[in-house]
């Protein structure tokens, strides 16, 4: 569990790191009048919220591997992530004429996959945590705690030290290792939790449901 | 369970609307206070987002194990309603607290900020405690609440950024949000069917904090913006002789006719070149470096003390204007110096965002584009002075075009703009670079200065022996150029410039250089 904490801290922190800077880039094409900056703020929020549903339907089935699922997702935004600006650049130039709703659209879709990801997570971890603790409000007290806590430190960290030094790209190169380093890591915890596993199924001839094995593999 | 789970949703759903609310009134009061200054946005989102953890974590301590049963609902639903109360009445607190402090050191503001998101982050769990069973569909049910309190994170987003901002003031929306969350706080400690007794002190304590908030709020809010403003110099018989609220933010203009955009000097109403407190011959000037500036394009307006002048500049037929605040056309239209572009037939005005505007007109070419930029060190202040956006004004650029704009005397910006451009001279703090040759032409410059007419008000007024000083001196200022010596107030030619500023660096859009300069200095009281 510490292991897997410290991991979605992690993630917190790259979330943060990304939206602040896909901000400023968006905010660079589509300018920062009211308008796009509500565009903007909106579908963030939209892209994580639809995130959540899918991290929770993808949840309610025990026998889903949770922690490979959170490696696989922190793979995916760390390697939407290496490449989103050159992305947002090339998009944003291209639809820049188009209406204010098209271009509302446009990028909600070009964020979307990303705050997707990043809104599923939180459920995923939830209900892992939740079948240990059998306490919701715990499960969701802590994670949300180690979440925001790591998006509170990138804020700072964001503005004092990452932006000045760094400039936009290499902040979201750092944000990128970030989530692939926590992706690695996600996957040794799961390989680790699947030979527990299997040396549990190898000692045991009672024909166990796999639903069950993985319960006691975590 | 079917009860409680849409009572949950509704209360992630509000508890979202409010907590973004709130952050977004927030947001405005420290950016007031801090002139915009990009490091601002992290600091408060970090205080913010450390609040909202420390108090999810917190209120662990509040979930416990034996809450399914009826008596541990209704508990779970009073610390809820407590939250929810404590995090509303220190919600409204956290502006009026920031004005104060604002006069001392406003920076310990930020630490009412975090108490008060941690009571606001403690409602999440507490509640998803509350209305989530904790078996195997427990994620897809938090999914459920998480997506309702986004929802209503949006709703905050859109109904009070764009649609109560511009309709109410901060005191007023500040009062709204206190109300809903004690609409909030009531229904909450119902539900958790008190005895009688205890109902009445519950629900009495929320009226009282509700008639409380009502009178208090018109002292609390009292001269907001300008504390805001001045800061250490405030004192109580100070106050502003306009403020502008909109969704695009604040204006506020004081009794020397000096206006500041969001907190941060924006310039003056002045179009006289005698009683000069906006340095304004700098707009004047640009009939000495351009020879026949026919078409312009301005962005920024501000007073519109710079429009006046250019659209009344020698040879200009036509000026457009692209602002991205309506709420400057307000002001113009009572300061009877600048109300006149409002219905000049050569002045057209939009609406925009300056860059946005630029590059999706490709087609619009220009004579001359001026911009009295803001000060370099505001966030996205880059969006205007990077290379990046020099290459989308080069490209709007007829023919011996001139690019002109307020660096306000930023090294990094005045190198950017001389490197990029072949041809380059700073006038004070302004640069003006063309792909063709610059020169600063003495008798076009000696021209307008005699015989320019505002409104059928002449510039200078010759037959009066101070203007004819400021002639003298506005004369010699077109000449400091061949000292090749540094002047702050004369002008610079290029090669000098680059020879002064050899230790600056190029400011680009990934860079965003100019605004991360003495990262934590923040401005003291504005001057009266």
């Amino acid at each position: 569990m510490r292991i897997l904490s410290t991991l979605f801290f992690i993630s917190g922190f790259a979330a943060l790191v990304y939206q602040v800077v896909w901000q400023r880039t968006l905010f660079a094409i589509y300018g920062i009048n009211i308008e796009s900056v509500t565009v903007v703020v909106t579908a963030f929020m939209l892209g994580l919220g639809l995130g959540s549903l899918a991290g929770g339907a993808v949840s309610k089935d025990p026998r889903r591997p949770v922690v490979l699922l959170f490696a696989a997702v922190e793979a995916t935004i760390g390697l939407f992530g290496a490449v989103s600006l050159p992305l947002f650049r090339g998009v944003g130039q291209a639809t820049l004429t188009l209406s204010p709703p098209a271009v509302a659209f446009v990028t909600f879709l070009l964020i979307l996959a990303p705050t997707m990801l990043m809104g599923s997570t939180l459920p995923l971890l939830v209900a892992h945590f939740t079948r240990l603790s059998k306490n919701v409000g715990r499960s969701v007290g802590l994670l949300y705690f180690i979440n925001t806590l790591g998006s509170a430190l990138a804020s700072v960290v964001s503005v004092l030290v990452l932006l000045p030094r760094l400039g936009q790209g290499h902040a979201v190169h750092v944000a990128a290792l970030l989530n692939l380093a926590a992706a690695a890591t996600a996957f040794v915890l799961h390989q680790r939790q699947k030979g527990a596993t299997s040396s549990l199924d190898s000692g045991d001839s009672s024909g166990e449901t796999p639903s069950r094995t993985a319960e006691l593999a975590r | 369970m079917s009860r409680r789970f849409p009572l949950t949703l509704a209360v992630a759903l509000m508890a979202g609307f409010i907590a973004l609310s709130y952050e977004i009134l927030w947001y405005r009061a420290f950016s007031f206070v801090s002139w915009g200054r990009p490091t601002v946005f992290g600091l408060l989102l970090g205080c913010y987002l450390l609040g909202v953890a420390l108090g999810s974590s917190g209120s662990r301590r509040f979930c416990r194990e034996d809450d399914g049963d009826a008596s541990g609902q209704e508990r779970s639903l009073r610390a809820l309603a407590a939250f929810v109360f404590l995090s509303d009445v220190a919600g409204f607190l956290v502006i009026p607290i920031l004005a104060r402090l604002a006069q001392y050191a406003w920076f310990p503001a930020f630490g009412v900020v975090a108490v008060s998101a941690g009571l606001l982050g403690a409602v999440l769990p507490l509640v998803a405690h509350f209305g989530i069973p904790a078996d195997d569909r427990a994620g897809q049910r938090l999914s459920y609440v998480y997506l309702a309190n986004i929802l209503g994170s949006a709703a905050g987003s859109f109904l009070t950024g764009f649609v109560l901002m511009d309709v109410w003031s901060t005191q007023t929306i500040s009062a709204f949000l206190g109300a809903t969350g004690l609409v909030m706080v009531a229904l909450l400690f119902l539900a958790s069917r008190p005895s009688t007794p205890r109902a009445a002190v519950g629900l009495g304590t929320v009226v009282l904090a509700g008639v409380g908030a009502v009178f208090a709020s018109p002292v609390l809010f009292e001269h907001l913006y300008e504390r805001l403003l001045y800061k250490e110099l405030y004192r109580p018989e100070m106050t502003l002789a306009d403020v502008v609220e909109n969704r695009h933010g604040v204006i506020a203009v004081n009794h020397y006719q000096q206006v500041y955009g969001g907190g941060a000097y924006d310039g003056a109403f002045n179009v006289s070149l005698v009683d000069d407190k906006n340095f304004i011959e700098r707009a004047f000037a640009v009939s000495a470096i351009h020879p026949n500036p026919k078409n312009v394009l301005m962005v920024g307006l501000s007073s519109g003390s710079w429009a006046q002048v250019v659209a009344h500049l020698p040879g200009v037929e036509h000026l457009t204007v692209v602002e991205i605040n309506p709420g400057y056309l307000e002001l113009i239209a009572k300061h009877p110096h600048v109300a006149s572009l409002l219905k000049n037939p050569k002045v057209d005005m939009v609406i925009d965002d300056g860059r946005r505007w630029l590059l999706r007109h490709p087609e619009r070419k220009f004579d001359v584009i001026v911009m009295n930029t803001t000060y370099h060190f505001r966030a996205h202040a880059t969006n205007l002075l990077s290379a990046d956006f020099m290459e989308v004004a080069r490209a709007h650029l007829l023919p011996g075009g001139l690019h002109y704009f307020n660096t306000t005397s930023s090294d990094d910006v005045q190198r950017t703009a001389a490197t990029l451009f072949p041809h380059a001279m700073r006038i004070v703090n302004f640069m003006a670079v063309s792909d063709s040759p610059l020169t600063f032409n003495h008798a076009r410059w000696e021209r307008t200065l005699r015989e320019m007419e505002i409104d059928g008000v002449p510039a200078l007024d010759l037959n009066v022996p101070h203007q004819r000083d400021v002639l003298a001196r506005l004369l010699g200022m077109g000449h400091t150029i061949e000292q090749h010596a540094y002047d702050k107030y004369g002008l610079e030619g290029r090669d000098d410039l680059l020879a002064r500023t050899a230790g600056a660096r190029l400011v680009t859009d990934d860079n965003m250089l100019c605004e991360w300069e003495d990262l934590l200095k923040f401005p003291k009281g504005a001057d009266l």
